[in-house]
């Protein structure tokens, strides 16, 4: 798409013409629930971060957009050049807000920063962890992008890359990021605001919002009272509890996952009778509607409906107190020590009303028969707890944790979460470690079908965990916007896809 | 800030005969202040749901009911432990206060007695020994009011096994510095009066002097700030425990029920409402009944508790 | 005088760098905050960077030594969370609590002694008895129930005030009354309390007796004797403050010290964990001197 002059400089015209009253409706206040410790491109995958800079500041690669798959952003083109080597055409007219031009270079320096040793960014961690990535410069609209141990899914993995200037520095986060996005900017009051106004220069079409101002909020009720009084016009994240007016709030699919990591190393809970049991003595429909709002699905899987390789012929375990008790008692015969005592861990804060969660599972468990405690813990005893190293004393435990997967693919879930070495991982089953290692290397339709088969697998046959839920997150958006949440509002908020009523 | 020394004990000019027997006496001054009287009964009324409550209400109260969650109260056509309505989980708001207080007093009675006792010593000796000592002391409590609790709480989970007692440590170290400091500052003022020379001079040892002339002074002060101390301690335990450090579900305390309401204080109310009113009774009659206590050991202020008012002209 | 804050001054100094000591080495035992920094599913590799990076793998002998040495040139080190200067952000955030505590406690002060006066003066009285209870009530009230309810009910319902924020006097209001209500209750309490005894005492008696009608004699008299707890605990309410409220500065979203201390320490982030406490420990520090010099000023009796 070429870069139209006229148009923007029409638009310029209007609204200094119009007066400031216009420009000053064209404005959005959006009201996050923590403020950003670093305004950096490459940590854009946490998600304040991310709500404030992804595609609004800095661009990626590609793009997942919900119900298309994988698109163009400031790559137009892929193609699969083998031995792990995929060659992209890069956008052609785009500039960086410091006006130089947007070139391989750029792209091949963004890279290496991200996934380089000199700072730790949280991209670079997440996604291309034990993945070696090198660029080759082909010339100045294309790069060769070279994966080893050769990456299938290349194009999605550049989904989460995104790009800065060449000049940047490689040694520490920068305090004004500069990149493709429509918006500039301006400025970040530490604990007050941030503001971002529109880039005349951008590449694609002129955005309706023309300036955004960013607040934090930590309390729900005074972000939903934010919206209600005008004082903000988007609070993307609120409990389900303030979300009490159909006029303004919205809820979405926000592709966190909770369910129960089990150990498997331990005592009782190494039989596979015990984890049946433990999932059938869960009322997961109870939950829907009270606790968790209306609209929660039931999990049979670490990742949400909309991913690739989804296993939807996969029945969630009913709720059968009476079978699980059964299930017990036939362990108990066997030797198994199921009255042993189990610790059931849950994280303070990690999502809402996940107290309550607790305590009604611990109910639940204690109603079959299991000899159960809980333990509710800050985050970092928590991580303790979830990531190994784990402690040589634990006895057997239950860990509650959330997961987030908007990616597009399992496999940033699945090898953390279930490979013999996976640092969330409490299984060790060397047939489940091959089933992952060939999803991972397999492309298109076989893909799918392996990692429905390993879900498959790990549900049913071994009953690797207790899976609950896919979660719903709530937005109040005021009227005077057209706007609705996806499940990407998770992680990002693209002002360009706001418009006026 | 003077009571006694130097006046006359008061007579009680009564129409009435003077009682027997001591309770008696103590009863009817009670009876006179009626504010009071009832402050004693409703605190008398919380010893025993802390005593009985978790014995006699601990099934109902941990019955949960996920889809009679937030029941709202007033519905008196349910059992009358649903009069106050339906926590989160559907348990019975009233059942969950009776069985909590157990917990919430002991965490506050202990905290509370522990920096009140330990605070108050060490401000006495503070005033009344050499200046090394008492520097050393002071020094000691600059340093507790600068250490956030959190730090220490979270300093002490790390440390030490997460439990109950923990817990009071914490409580109880981070309030030491107001009673070391308020009782020290009295002595300083009090230890230059005449009466205590004139004790000093008559070969009174520095524990007669501290405890039979000087405390009596201090003690009202310090009561007082006791007893909304012990608000303060019940709602900051339940900032405490959730890094794990002391009271774990299902046990449960009311400040942690106040702030486990917090999220539907506007959907909700009376989750955090009712723990909070208890909270607030406890305090206000703790209170009522301290001042009322300060009135009937203060033998200048006495009469008013004791005079019958005469019914005729 | 001199000398007593000669002495009082580097006792401070001692106590203070006890202080940072004990934090310092006490807080590094609660584990390793590389996991709270990465997310779960980072790389071992990546953890290791981060260690190196942030200096966490040497034995803290050695972290010690390079925190001292840069400690001199009053060098706090750099946030973990921000990778800016500890310092930078501390001050910036005290320069809230500051001010808010300021404010408070100026007017806590004011009305709490004259309400409190009041109210010892008829004992049992109407006057006497509203006031306990109201100021009972609201010591003993959670902050945050008044927070919210206070925005949901001026805020959005009446639309007098704006519900948080910073920025104009109006966005103070709700803040200020909020964290005034505790200490107003607290001191009030005090300083009736205190009163009552002082009118009580018999050179009070004495001068009315004698003839002495003129009340704010009297009161200002009494008021002097009276003040020396009252002072001792404003000091512990101003320090509470000091400290950071964070239940307000959370719902209001006012940047102060108080939440900063609690997510850096929740985030195990040291360096601005222990600029914060020291910042705060030399505001109470002098706080605390000033007190003392007020005592001695309030009742010439007292020596130190």
């Amino acid at each position: 798409m070429k870069y139209q002059n006229g148009r923007v400089a029409a638009i310029l015209l209007a609204t200094t013409i119009a007066g400031q009253a216009m420009a000053q409706e064209q404005t959005v206040t959006v009201v996050l629930s923590e403020e950003l410790d670093v305004v950096e491109p490459c940590m854009a995958s946490r998600s304040n971060i991310g709500r404030v800079v992804l595609q609004n500041i800095a661009e990626t690669v590609t793009e997942i957009v919900p119900g298309s798959g994988l698109q163009p952003r400031l790559a137009t083109s892929w193609e699969d050049m083998g031995g792990g080597t995929w060659r992209f055409t890069l956008r052609e007219g785009v500039t960086f807000h410091d006006g130089s031009s947007f070139t391989a270079e750029d792209v091949a320096h963004s890279i290496a920063r991200t996934t380089g040793d000199q700072i730790v960014c949280e991209i670079g961690a997440k996604f291309f962890g034990g993945i070696a990535i090198t660029t080759d410069i082909v010339d100045e609209h294309t790069i060769d992008i070279t994966a080893d141990p050769a990456q299938p899914i290349l194009p999605l993995l550049m989904s989460t890359m995104t790009v800065v200037p060449a000049e940047t520095p490689m040694d520490s986060f920068v305090e004004t990021p500069v990149g493709t996005g429509p918006y500039t900017f301006d400025e970040y009051n530490v604990g007050q605001n941030i503001t971002l106004s529109h880039y005349e220069n951008y590449w694609g079409d002129m955005p309706e919002v023309l300036s955004a101002t960013y607040l934090f909020r930590s309390d729900s009720a005074v972000r939903s009272a934010m919206v209600a009084t005008g004082e903000a016009d988007i609070a993307p994240n609120i409990a389900v509890q303030d979300a009490t007016d159909p006029a303004t709030d919205y809820a979405y699919p926000n592709s966190e996952t909770v369910y129960l990591r089990v150990d498997h190393e331990i005592a009782p809970l190494n039989d596979v009778r015990v984890r049946e049991a433990l999932n059938l003595a869960v009322d997961r429909q109870a939950f829907v509607g009270t606790v968790l709002a209306d609209g929660t699905l039931l999990a049979t899987g670490m990742t949400p409906p909309s991913t690739l390789g989804y296993n939807a012929e996969l029945e969630p375990y009913g709720y059968d107190p009476d079978r699980a008790r059964e299930l017990l008692q036939e362990a108990a015969a066997d030797g198994v020590a199921v009255d042993s005592s189990i610790t059931l861990i849950g994280r303070t804060g990690n999502f809402g009303n996940v107290l309550e969660t607790m305590e009604a599972l611990l109910q639940m468990f204690q109603d079959v028969g299991f000899n159960m405690e809980l333990k509710m813990f800050e985050v970092a005893e928590w991580e303790n707890s979830y990531s190994r190293p784990f402690a040589e004393d634990r006895g057997p435990t239950l860990v509650a944790a959330q997961h987030d997967n908007a990616n597009g693919d399992p496999v940033f879930s699945m090898y953390f979460k279930y490979a013999s070495d996976g640092l969330q991982s409490g299984i060790q089953d060397p047939q489940l470690d091959d089933m992952i290692a060939a999803a991972t290397a397999a492309t298109g339709e076989e893909r799918e079908q392996l990692w429905s088969d390993t879900f498959a697998y790990i549900h049913d046959e071994i009953v690797g965990d207790v899976m609950l839920f896919h979660m719903v997150g709530f937005s109040r958006v005021n009227p005077r916007l057209a706007f609705e949440p996806t499940i990407k509002t998770n992680s990002e908020l693209q002002l360009a896809q706001i418009s006026f009523n | 800030m003077t009571t006694n020394s130097d006046h006359i004990p008061a007579q009680p000019s009564a129409t009435e005969d003077v009682p027997t027997s001591p309770a008696k006496q103590v009863l009817r001054m009670l009876w006179r202040d009626k504010l009071a009287f009832f402050a004693a009964v409703f605190l008398i009324l919380v010893i025993l749901c802390a005593i009985f409550g978790p014995m006699l209400f601990e099934e109902e109260a941990t019955r949960q009911d996920l889809r009679g969650r937030n029941a709202p109260p007033f519905d008196f056509s349910r059992n009358w432990l649903f009069w106050l309505g339906g926590d989160t989980l559907g348990r019975p708001l009233l059942a969950r206060i009776i069985v909590a207080a157990q917990n919430t007093m002991m965490v506050a009675a202990g905290a509370v007695a522990a920096s009140l006792a330990i605070g108050t010593t060490l401000g006495l000796i503070a005033g009344y020994s050499g200046p090394r000592t008492s520097q050393v002391i002071m020094r000691l409590a600059d340093v507790i009011m600068s250490f956030p609790s959190l730090l220490l709480a979270v300093i002490v989970l790390y440390m030490l096994a997460p439990s109950v007692g923990n817990l009071i440590i914490v409580l109880a170290i981070t309030r030491i510095p107001v009673y070391l400091r308020t009782s020290r500052a009295e002595v300083l003022e009090v230890r230059e009066r005449m009466f205590v020379q004139a004790a000093q001079v008559m070969g009174a040892s520095t524990r007669r002097i501290v405890f039979r002339h000087i405390l009596p002074i201090v003690a009202p002060t310090l009561i007082t700030i006791a007893t909304l101390d012990f608000a303060f301690v019940m709602l900051a335990e339940s900032s405490l425990s959730f890094l794990g450090i002391g009271i774990q579900p299902p046990e449960i305390t009311w400040g942690l029920m106040v702030s486990q309401g917090r999220p539907y204080l506007t959907s909700a109310w009376w989750l955090s409402f009712f723990p909070g009113l208890v909270i607030i009774l406890t305090t206000l009659s703790l209170n009522l009944l301290s001042n009322w206590m300060r009135t009937a050991l203060d033998p200048v202020q006495r009469w008013r508790l004791e005079i019958a008012r005469k019914k005729h002209g | 005088m001199k000398s007593f804050l000669g002495k009082r001054a580097i006792a401070s100094a001692i106590s203070l760098i006890g202080l940072i000591v004990l934090v310092f080495f006490l807080s590094r035992l609660t584990g390793d905050p590389t996991a709270l920094y990465l997310p779960v599913d980072a790389s071992l590799e990546s953890r290791e960077q981060f260690r190196e990076l942030h200096g966490l793998n040497d034995p803290l002998i050695v972290q010690f030594g390079t925190y001292v040495s840069d400690l001199v040139r009053f060098d706090f080190g750099d946030s973990i969370r921000r990778s800016e200067p500890a310092l930078d952000a501390v001050l910036r955030a005290f320069a809230w609590t500051l001010q808010l505590a300021l404010i408070t406690m100026s007017l806590v002060i004011v009305t709490a002694v004259i309400v409190g006066s009041l109210a010892a003066f008829h004992v049992g009285g109407v006057f006497d008895r509203i006031t306990t209870f109201f100021s009972l009530v609201g010591a003993s009230a959670p902050d945050f129930w008044i927070a919210i309810v206070a925005i949901v009910l001026f805020s959005v319902n009446l639309g007098w005030v704006p519900t948080s924020g910073t920025g104009t006097l109006w966005h103070w209001i709700l803040p200020v009354a909020v964290l005034f209500i505790r200490p107003f209750g607290l001191i009030l309490q005090v300083v009736r309390g205190s009163m009552i005894s002082v009118l009580g005492s018999a050179y009070v008696k004495t001068a009315r007796a004698k003839g002495v009608r003129n009340r704010p004699i009297i009161f200002v008299h009494g008021l002097r004797n009276a003040m020396l707890p009252v002072i001792t605990v404003i000091g512990d309410q101003a320090a509470a403050l000091l400290n950071g409220a964070v239940v307000v500065e959370t719902i209001f979203g006012f940047p102060g010290v108080g939440k900063l201390m609690i997510d850096s320490i929740l985030q195990r982030d040291f360096s601005v964990v222990l600029a914060a406490i020291f910042v705060t420990a030399v505001a109470i520090f002098v706080m605390n001197i000033l007190i003392d010099i007020l005592y001695a000023v309030l009742d010439p009796r007292i020596r130190y």
